[in-house]
């Protein structure tokens, strides 16, 4: 049994309260004088610090809205991830597009760095193979000759002889364009070189025009 | 009466409410046990999205990573007739629409009115097929809603010809040729599948997404060969097979120490870009799958062979005149008149092939078979390449008496150019044969690697008789008839002329020859082996390719930059 209830005990000879059927003045109501033969009545009845403790409407309230907050949140919380999956859903679509464009890029310099595209435009540009190579052995010093690149055909790479059909279409690159883009970026970065030395004018400064290499044939 | 009456109300609502009830139970067990399954899937079929997720096949690499093949994607534009003409004002709609994909794809916009109006019926029709993604996001920009995409895995071979042979191609029923066919089980890829449930605006429901069958994608198949060197050889062989006028010409590099093939090139080759224009014999590797009689190539392999029984030496001497009478064998006879009275390394110089009949007689046939063998003839290379063979080597008990001397010098036996590749570089080695080997391995996303060729090589002849043999075929490049066409200047090499009569039905043919030289560098050491080979239908001398042989040794010892020799060849009697 809980203690939350008082209760009387019949065989307890003081009860915790006694009270025989009266009416509000005190006096006994008389058509109970025949219970007075039976035994002891008891009734259940609530301590004041149970009355005390019932529930108040205040935490219904609570409860209530406590709950619709709960459901508020969630709601507000199943909004957020479903936007998070547009979201997301979005991004992987961007994702996909720019990993198709780097494989199709990937592919381009593939193609672009194919030993026949490099070789032809070479020739083009007027590179021809190394015919005497030379070797410096660091550890006596001497020099020898290594065999070259034979050029039977004298065309260097721009025969073309081992075909590739993925090239076909694809321009070579134009020396005057190449000029122009070295031209372009040579001023900038001779630039600071120039701020430095403002004074050494009769050093020859690098001539846009003319790339640094050594003269062969 | 009222309680009856009340009572028999309260029992015939509870057996209403009972009834009821039962009814839900019934319907609930129903649905929620006995179809649940059935209607799981019903449901699921109206929101859940198969997705097939693509692996990737591998990439081919040469033996620096330059990609020699690669997976690419490809879209197919398709249309379906039936939608197009369901439109109002059709006929305009559709020639407007097809007018402006035609300008992306190029394509004549009356070719593709005639793929719609082919089948007005159809739900699919291809327009174009395996367009780039260029074109792809342009025709998709047009936005014209009868025209659908299909992704497709393309296979891109960035550099063309170049070891096209080797690499081979794939069809549309898969691959089809080279180590793309022999080494799919590295290469392949494996398709995977996800289901996702989607919303009524088709976007994915988050979390809903289970992948029933991961995609795998294929390793990487690293070969050992040199890009940049088989674009040269392949060029300088082109140019010499035309001059030639060769019916074929291959060419094949392998380094000595361990016998991976640098470069196999064939002409003609296949660009595997564009298969439908190379022609049958050019799709695989003839260096591979074609064996010839080899000729006097074999001479070396044979004076190794007796220098390694101890019947010879670099000295011995024998009298060769221009032909002789062997019992039972009928005449053998030489190429050319020249000096009768050669040694060994004489016999060599001058090819003399009643020499080599000569000095065969020393040595059992059996011993000799089993030096052929030992040398890899009659066998499969370890490369297992597509349509390789094996050439042919009869047992010495099958042998005839003439083929027991002309088998010596290579006529009576085929070989293919990579078995001959790998005998001198056997000789080169000082006499161990190392397994051949295309592929280095096949490389997993995961860093494992796995088809490691096997590097346990087999002794055939001594070291002594190997670098005899090769200070012998050194007198070869310095003096023979053609030694003005093998110099290169600060190098010392090593060499062997061949011109083989090819046989054909009921004899030797009058008017074909294989043209062939071997040989290794630097002599001294040598590093590399190059075997360079053309069947010419003229009756010409190996000599014309003696240059062609020059060229590519000089840019493989280039290429892998080998310092030049430092000490002086040998100078061997040659007669006596």
């Amino acid at each position: 049994m809980s203690a939350n209830f008082a209760y009387a005990n019949p065989a307890d000879a003081r009860p915790l309260r006694y009270e025989p059927s009266r009416d509000a003045n005190g006096q006994r109501d008389p058509h109970q004088g025949a219970a007075r033969s039976r035994p002891t009545r008891v009734e259940i009845v609530t301590t004041r610090a149970q009355r005390n403790a019932r529930p108040k409407l205040a935490y219904s309230v609570v409860t209530i809205v406590s709950l619709f907050v709960i459901f508020a949140a969630q709601l507000l919380l199943s909004i957020v991830v479903s936007d998070g999956a547009y979201q997301l859903s979005g991004l992987q679509v961007q994702q996909k597009e720019l990993l198709r464009t780097e494989q199709a890029l990937l592919e381009q310099l593939q193609v672009l760095g194919s030993t026949q595209h490099l070789a032809a435009n070479a020739a083009h540009l007027g590179m021809v193979p190394g015919s005497n190579p030379l070797y410096l052995d660091l550890a006596t010093g001497a020099v020898s000759s290594a065999p070259g690149t034979a050029d039977p055909l004298g065309c260097g790479g721009g025969c073309s002889m081992v075909a590739n059909s993925l090239l076909n279409g694809v321009p070579l690159v134009d020396a005057a364009s190449v000029a122009a883009q070295t031209a372009a970026v040579a001023p900038s970065s001779a630039q600071p070189a120039a701020v430095q030395a403002p004074a050494a004018q009769s050093v020859p400064s690098a001539n846009p025009d003319v790339l640094p290499a050594p003269l062969t044939n | 009466m009222n309680t009856r009456r009340a009572r028999l109300r309260i029992s015939g609502m509870v057996l209403v409410v009972f009834l009821m009830v039962t009814v839900f139970v019934v319907r609930l067990v129903d649905i929620q046990v006995v179809r649940a399954d059935e209607l799981n899937a019903q449901s699921l079929e109206k929101r859940a999205q198969e997705l097939v997720t693509y692996g990737v096949r591998g990439e081919i690499v040469d033996a620096h990573g330059a990609v020699l093949a690669d997976s690419v994607e490809r879209y197919d534009i398709t249309v379906s007739p039936r939608a197009s003409l369901a439109r109002e004002n059709a006929m305009g709609v559709i020639a407007d629409g097809l007018a402006r994909i035609a300008a992306v794809t190029q394509q004549n916009p009356d070719d593709l009115m005639a793929v719609i109006l082919a089948d007005p019926e159809s739900d699919f029709e291809y327009l174009t097929q395996g367009v780039t993604l260029d074109t792809f996001r342009a025709v998709d920009a047009l936005n014209i809603p009868w025209v659908y995409f299909e992704l497709r895995n393309g296979r891109s071979y960035p550099n063309g010809e170049v070891a096209g042979n080797l690499v081979g191609f794939i069809g549309t029923d898969g691959p089809q040729a080279g180590v793309e066919y022999t080494e799919d089980a590295c290469l392949a890829s494996t398709d995977g599948v996800s289901v996702y449930e989607k919303g009524e605006d088709g976007v994915r429901i988050p979390g809903s997404e289970v992948t029933t069958r991961e995609p795998t994608n294929g390793g990487t198949l690293r070969l050992t060969i040199d890009r940049d060197l088989q674009w040269w050889v392949q060029q300088r062989m082109e140019q010499a097979a035309q001059q030639l006028g060769a019916t074929w010409a291959t060419a094949v590099v392998i380094r000595v120490s361990d016998g991976n093939l640098m470069a196999v090139t064939d002409y003609p080759t296949v660009d595997p870009n564009n298969v439908d224009d190379a022609a049958r014999e050019a799709l695989g590797s003839v260096a591979f799958t074609t064996p010839y009689e080899p000729g006097s190539t074999i001479k070396v392999l044979t004076a190794a062979s007796l220098l390694d029984a101890g019947v010879v030496s670099q000295d011995s001497q024998i009298l060769a005149p221009y032909s002789v009478e062997f019992p039972g064998a009928g005449v053998i006879s030489n190429a050319f008149y020249g000096p009768e009275r050669l040694t060994l390394a004489g016999s060599l110089v001058e090819s003399s092939n009643t020499a080599t009949a000569g000095f065969s007689d020393l040595l059992a046939p059996e011993a000799r078979h089993d030096y052929l063998a030992g040398f890899g003839f009659g066998e499969y290379t370890e490369v297992g390449f597509n349509g390789e063979s094996s050439g042919t080597l009869y047992p010495a008990s099958e042998w005839d008496r003439r083929t027991n001397y002309t088998v010596q010098f290579g006529q009576g036996m085929t070989a293919t150019s990579v078995q001959m590749a790998s005998a001198y570089q056997t000789l080169a080695n000082g006499g161990v044969r190392m397994p051949v080997t295309l592929v280095e391995g096949c490389e997993w996303p995961d860093g494992t690697v796995t088809e490691v060729p096997p590097t346990e090589g087999t002794r055939v002849v001594s070291e002594a008789a190997a670098r005899q043999t090769v200070e012998m075929m050194e007198m070869v490049a310095t003096s023979s008839g053609s030694a003005p066409n093998l110099q290169i200047p600060g190098y010392r090499f090593a060499v062997k002329s061949g011109t083989a009569e090819v046989a054909e039905a009921g004899g030797y043919a009058d008017n074909k020859v294989v043209l062939s030289y071997a040989g290794m560098a630097p002599a001294e050491d040598p590093l590399y082996a190059v075997v360079v080979t053309a069947g010419v239908n003229d009756r010409v001398f190996s000599g014309r390719i003696a240059s062609t042989f020059r060229d590519v040794m000089a840019q493989t010892l280039t290429t892998f930059r080998v310092p030049p020799s430092t000490t002086p060849s040998p100078n061997l009697p040659l007669t006596w």
